[in-house]
């Protein structure tokens, strides 16, 4: 009941937040200040990250293909898992621990010290002023950061299947288009861009709504990722569901024969 | 043209906080908010600012109900009523000179995205407002914890200042201060409302300050106005609550005296 009155609450958060953006002025430098400021200090993790996953999936398809004979379908099967599932997911669990804690933290703190009071007493809307950019910077950069995490994870996944599982680069890419193709990275750019949303607003909203001191912004901060994993996990669900059917019809030419 | 407030009601939940209240600030002059912790002082300051909506009533800024304005109209009564608060809400990841400025910034102008003041005139006023609560500029690269509680609730009142508002609203000033801290933030509220002839609210509970410094006086308790009047009518007072402030108080400042009546009687 807590996590739907939260949903609820979240959900009107997010949109007086997109209505400040489009109806106000001179939001785009401080955006594009976020944007470099959260892709720079979450680039090294998502990096280091990206690398051990795409080894360790390799080492565990590797066990599994090998049994069967169908090693030459390593890299194509490693590469469609990373891109439909894992690097969205890991990459916006990286940055709701990264950046959503330290966004509730840091908002939370400021409103506990009534600073954001102070903010709107000068007589500055503290929606445009402080969460605009930080929402938008986090959405935006999520996708930043999904390619860099899915181009190292891939990479991670190549060295690790030619040290280990004696898989050469040519082999390895060779099958990568077999399961891939421009969808299998929309469907990752879409997953990516609504928990990097749900990142966002979460941590935002807790933030800026945190009251009661020091614990106050405690809780906040455990709230924000308590909710953040919750409802990612859910749009997981939800978004595959939609997008695998959603592909089905694209592939069966469903859409292409009826548009004529 | 000032602040009233006609028969305010404000409630938590089932928590009455205020009562039908109803006073008017007189211009130019310092009205004082006496009462326990928790009567509705610093509500009644968030009141005036919109930051808090009332359950009944009517809180005029200038004859404008602020309960009926909405962001662009709230935002213009703000920039009207600078606020001091209880903690020095400096942006701590802005230097001072950034916090001095930020209220003349294009965020915090009428049309947001403008620019109204070059960094030249935004400078210049930055260090008159800081010489106004006796800083000077070698501390304006620091960052808010890089300074003493005193000296950040002395920049939170320059920055309140640099807008140039209307009226000044001090939340508790002086808690948390020793007592020669407390003494030059009572003389500094004072010296500016003279200077300036803003008009000032202080919510405090302390007498002490009251009579210093206020031209009138406001006592709350339990929901509702006790006591009102100058500081010569307080202190001839009968309600036992005000009795109570003044015997604890002039136990402890037997000679304090009214700035107000003593040295510049005038606004």
């Amino acid at each position: 009941m807590t996590l739907l009155h939260e949903l609820g609450a979240i959900w009107l958060f997010s949109l007086q937040v997109f209505r400040t953006f489009l109806t106000t002025k001179g939001n785009f430098q401080p955006i594009l200040a976020q944007i470099a400021s959260i892709s720079l200090r979450t680039l090294p993790t998502v990096i280091f990250s990206g690398i051990f996953v795409g080894g360790i999936l390799v080492l565990q398809l590797n066990l599994i293909l090998s049994k069967y004979d169908a090693q030459s379908l390593l890299g194509g099967l490693n590469t469609s898992t990373i891109i439909r599932q894992v690097g969205p997911l890991i990459i916006s669990f990286l940055l709701a621990g990264k950046i959503g804690a330290f966004t509730a933290a840091e908002l939370g703190t400021m409103r506990v010290t009534e600073q954001i009071d102070a903010i709107e007493c000068l007589g500055t809307h503290p929606i445009q002023y402080l969460i605009v950019p930080r929402f938008l910077g986090i959405m935006v950069s999520s996708l930043f950061l999904l390619l860099i995490g899915l181009t190292f994870s891939i990479v991670g996944a190549m060295g690790i299947a030619k040290q280990s599982c004696g898989i050469n680069f040519l082999q390895f890419m060779g099958s990568i288009p077999k399961f891939t193709d421009f969808w299998t990275l929309t469907q990752a750019i879409i997953q990516s861009l609504i928990y990097g949303t749900i990142v966002a607003a979460v941590s935002c909203h807790q933030g800026f709504t945190a009251k009661g001191g020091a614990r106050g912004v405690g809780q906040a901060v455990t709230r924000a990722a308590v909710y953040t994993n919750f409802y990612i996990v859910l749009a997981n669900w939800i978004t595959n569901h939609f997008l695998n059917f959603f592909e089905q019809i694209v592939k069966s030419g469903y859409l292409y024969e009826s548009s004529f | 043209m000032s602040i009233c407030f006609q028969k305010v009601t404000q409630t938590f939940g089932s928590k009455i906080v205020l009562k039908e209240v109803s006073f008017e600030v007189p211009k130019g002059k310092i009205l004082f908010i006496l009462g326990k912790s928790g009567v509705g002082k610093s509500v009644t300051l968030k009141l005036i600012v919109g930051m808090l909506k009332a359950s009944s009533g009517q809180v005029l800024v200038d004859g404008q109900d602020v309960m009926q304005l909405q962001d662009e109209g709230l935002a213009q009564v703000r920039r009207k009523c600078g606020m001091v608060f209880q903690y020095p809400a400096l942006l701590d990841s802005l230097t001072l000179y950034e916090n001095l400025s930020f209220g003349l910034r294009p965020f915090c102008t009428p049309n947001p995205g403008t620019i109204l003041m070059s960094e030249a005139e935004i400078r210049k006023t930055v260090l008159e407002k800081l010489s106004l609560v006796h800083l000077g500029p070698e501390i304006l690269e620091l960052f808010p914890h890089q300074i003493s509680y005193g000296m950040q609730k002395r920049i939170s009142l320059a920055r309140t200042l640099a807008p140039e508002p209307h009226y000044l609203l001090f939340d508790e000033p002086t808690t948390g201060l020793d007592p020669i801290t407390t003494q030059a933030v009572n003389d500094l509220i004072f010296d500016l409302s003279r200077k300036l002839k803003v008009t000032s609210i202080v919510v405090s509970h302390d007498m002490a300050c009251a009579l210093q410094i206020a031209d009138q006086i406001l006592v709350l308790d339990e929901a509702q106005i006790i006591a009102q009047g100058t500081v010569d009518e307080i202190k001839q007072s009968s309600v036992p609550l005000v009795q109570e402030f003044l015997k604890e108080t002039l136990a402890l400042f037997p000679l304090e005296e009214n700035r107000s009546s003593t040295h510049d009687p005038s606004p």
